[in-house]
């Protein structure tokens, strides 16, 4: 076999020109040749090599050396040293930590998520043998103390402190439920976990139902998941198989059932007393706290509930020691978090990194950068409940206070980057418009509230608001936030309170000016034909759904603004670039 | 399957998980499955029963580059772990014959390549 054969991988880690790839790998491959050295190697050509911004890298096979900013000029250095010998070109060296931990997606894209033999081999109902053959409930619940896991759902309480009081409270039976509803748009970190690693979460709610001495959990999960839902339910089967779940659980005399409820789609029914009361049969609207459900939740007996990511974390935990998971981490803020970054960056996907990262590091060395290279303008975090993060905090390390002091929240884990070609207002619009669909009615400040601000913002990009609407809108926010009901109305402001603290300048130019820079809001924009660029072939008169165009061809075409309802047909089917768009 | 005890689990983590032998590993979660995974995954297993490779043919989830997506991972003796990205129908047949067969690498679809474990 060809094992001692070494392998060179080339990779472009600017925005992938695969033509300037090509031509590097052609003189490559002849140098190679030059020195008679083509039986010896393979050259490859990648796409990624988890480098980003460097120009040319060169990564040479078994020995893992990885050169950047490699020129055409440096081929020569770099066979002579580590082709034919083994040294190495120290100016052209590149090192790095690698950013990325795996924790909750330890056995994501590892392990056959319908086999359950394959997470055992992986390590997998470990923690649930440890706790049954020698850690008492109270044990169970210092060592996640010692961890200082928060929870992934949105608000991160401490999870030791709700097992404990959950433990702590009379009731004859409890209950756990994993919160598996994800309905902030852009996020599905937990939905590639049950997809992916079914048993972790499994494993993690077991845990809870001992820790807390429930009988029996439910796993809560939003009914578009149909995959996600099938592979639940598929490990579930397994685990009573093998006597993970059932009666006298490992021969001992823990019984523990698991059921799964679909949630019907509605975001509110992911806040925890709504989705108590969906999963009781009742309407999934949310009540008032106290009594939080760690007193009287479902069925009013007391209950833990927690998020699918936090529990992925359970059984690491419970493994490998609450004090080595909370080596990483800020002070505050332990272990890892899921993102799913998506937006204007290079390679949208999820990512597990350390909490107190920065969202720098982030977007450029794992998300590899922006989409061709634009600007970056802001990241939203914490979906409709966040706030934007404009750039010049991009150096801030992420964990729930900073995320909180910036005015938006770690959120579930969305992660939304934005570059100019995104309009602040209408972000703000995106976000609120959501809650506002969603709000469930029952409060006046929620539903009255977030139906005015919407209005508001509707007119600022209109171009019809006042800068006293501003003003009305901060008014209006700061009553949603005192009086609404549940998280989803004393946050649901929170996206316009964020772009106004930090953009105010593009609310007031919207407002001011009529204008949009983004080139976002319709309303505040203006066609008009380039003379000088114009052939007068009559294409956007032809094409104009409202006669707006008018002239002829001697005298040349022009828009009628009063006429024109902005539709961009004419600037689309323009073959010569003669439209101006403002 | 039998009820499992304790000693069973300790027995099953020690023997950890079989990655023996060559094997090809498709990502088959909702990311993957809707940039065409599916496909990827029956024709990798027909066409290595055409050509009568050893190779086995296994599901996993997401691995968190969905941009890539489908994503294929291959283990093969005498050749890095390598993840394939944006595979379809045609670089699945490219994996089969060059790296599984004639070992070498495929050009311009790898995303990551893992430095080799000893056998
Ligand atoms: C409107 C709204 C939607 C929510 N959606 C979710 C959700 O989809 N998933 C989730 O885990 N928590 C969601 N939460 C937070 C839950 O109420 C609760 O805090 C969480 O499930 C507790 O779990 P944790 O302590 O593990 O984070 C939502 C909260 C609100 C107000
Ligand atoms: S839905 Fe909870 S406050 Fe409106």
């Amino acid at each position: 076999m060809e094992t001692d054969r070494k392998i060179i991988l080339l990779a472009d880690t600017e925005q992938s020109q695969q033509d300037k790839l090509r031509d590097f790998y052609t003189s490559f491959a002849n140098q190679i040749k030059d020195k008679g050295l083509e039986d010896a190697v393979s050259l490859v050509r990648a796409s990624d090599i988890g480098i980003y911004g460097k120009g040319f890298a060169v990564k040479i096979l078994p020995r893992g050396i990885v050169y950047t900013g490699v020129k055409e000029s440096d081929i020569g250095a770099i066979i002579d040293a580590s082709v034919k010998g083994q040294g190495t070109v120290e100016r052209l060296l590149f090192s790095e930590e690698p950013k990325q931990i795996r924790i909750v997606l330890r056995n994501c894209g590892v392990i056959d998520p319908e086999s359950i033999d394959e997470y055992i081999a992986c390590r997998g109902y470990g923690a649930l043998k440890k706790i049954l053959s020698g850690m008492n409930p109270a044990g169970v619940i210092e060592e996640m103390k010692k961890s200082g896991l928060r929870g992934r759902g949105g608000a991160g309480y401490p999870t030791w402190m709700k097992w404990k009081f959950t433990r702590e409270s009379q009731g004859d039976r409890k209950y756990v439920i994993c919160n598996a509803d994800e309905g902030d748009p852009g996020a599905y970190m937990d939905r590639s976990v049950l997809e992916g690693d079914p048993h972790s979460v499994i494993e993690g709610l077991i845990i809870a139902g001992y820790a807390i001495g429930a009988g029996m959990g439910y796993m809560y999960i939003r009914a578009e998941y149909p995959l996600a839902v099938e592979r639940v339910k598929k490990a579930i089967g397994q685990a009573y198989e093998c006597g993970l779940l059932g009666k006298n659980i490992l021969g001992t005399d823990f019984s523990f059932d698991i059921d799964i409820r679909l949630g019907a789609g509605a975001f509110v029914c992911g806040e925890e007393t709504a989705l108590i009361a969906s999963i009781e049969g009742k309407r999934g609207t949310p009540r008032p706290r106290p009594p939080y459900p760690s007193v009287s939740g479902l069925w009013c007996k007391p209950t833990a509930i927690n998020n699918v990511e936090t529990l992925a974390n359970v059984p690491y935990i419970i493994m490998e020691g609450g004090d080595k998971f909370a080596l990483i981490g800020t002070e505050k803020s332990k272990g890892t978090k899921v993102f799913a970054l998506t937006g204007k960056v290079r390679n949208s996907g999820l990512v597990e990194v350390p909490m107190g990262i920065t969202l720098r590091e982030i977007v450029f060395d794992i998300g590899g950068g922006m989409l061709g290279d634009k600007p970056i303008k802001a990241v939203q975090t914490g979906g409709p409940s966040g706030g934007v993060i404009p750039v010049d905090q991009l150096d801030t390390p992420v964990d729930y206070e900073n995320l909180q002091k910036l005015g938006s929240i770690m959120g579930s884990g969305g992660m939304i980057v934005m570059d100019e070609s995104d309009c602040i207002v209408d972000i703000a619009k995106f976000y609120l418009g959501f809650c506002v669909e969603e709000s469930c009615g029952k409060c006046a400040p929620c539903r009255i509230g977030g139906y005015q601000m919407l209005n508001l913002l509707n007119g600022i990009a209109e171009g019809s608001g006042s800068l006293e609407d501003l003003d009305k809108l901060r008014r209006v926010a700061l009553a949603m936030q005192r009086a609404s009901l549940c998280a989803l109305g004393q946050t649901a402001a929170n996206p316009v309170m964020s772009t106004l603290r930090y953009f105010e300048q593009e609310y007031r130019e919207h407002i001011v000016n009529r204008k949009c820079r983004s080139h976002k809001c319709r309303s505040l924009m203006t066609y008009s034909i380039i003379q000088d660029k114009c052939k007068r072939c009559r294409v956007c008169v032809i094409n104009c759904p409202v006669n707006a165009i008018e002239g002829d061809r001697e005298k040349g075409f022009f828009i009628d603004v009063s006429k024109c309802v902005k539709c961009g047909k004419c600037f689309e089917v323009c073959k010569f670039q003669a439209i101006a768009k403002e | 399957m039998a009820k499992l005890t304790p000693k069973d689990i300790d027995s099953k983590i020690a023997a950890g998980l079989d990655e023996s032998g060559d094997w090809i590993k498709v990502g088959m979660s909702t990311c993957g499955m809707a940039a065409g995974a599916g496909e990827v995954f029956s024709t990798l297993q027909q066409e290595a029963k055409k050509r009568n490779l050893e190779v086995r043919i296994k599901k996993c989830g997401c691995q968190g580059m969905c941009y890539a997506e489908p994503l294929v991972e291959v283990h093969c003796a005498g050749l890095p772990d390598v993840v394939y990205g944006r595979v379809d129908k045609e670089t699945a047949i490219k994996i089969l014959e060059k790296h599984i067969s004639a070992k070498t690498l495929v050009n311009d679809n790898i995303y990551e390549v893992r430095t080799r474990r000893q056998a």
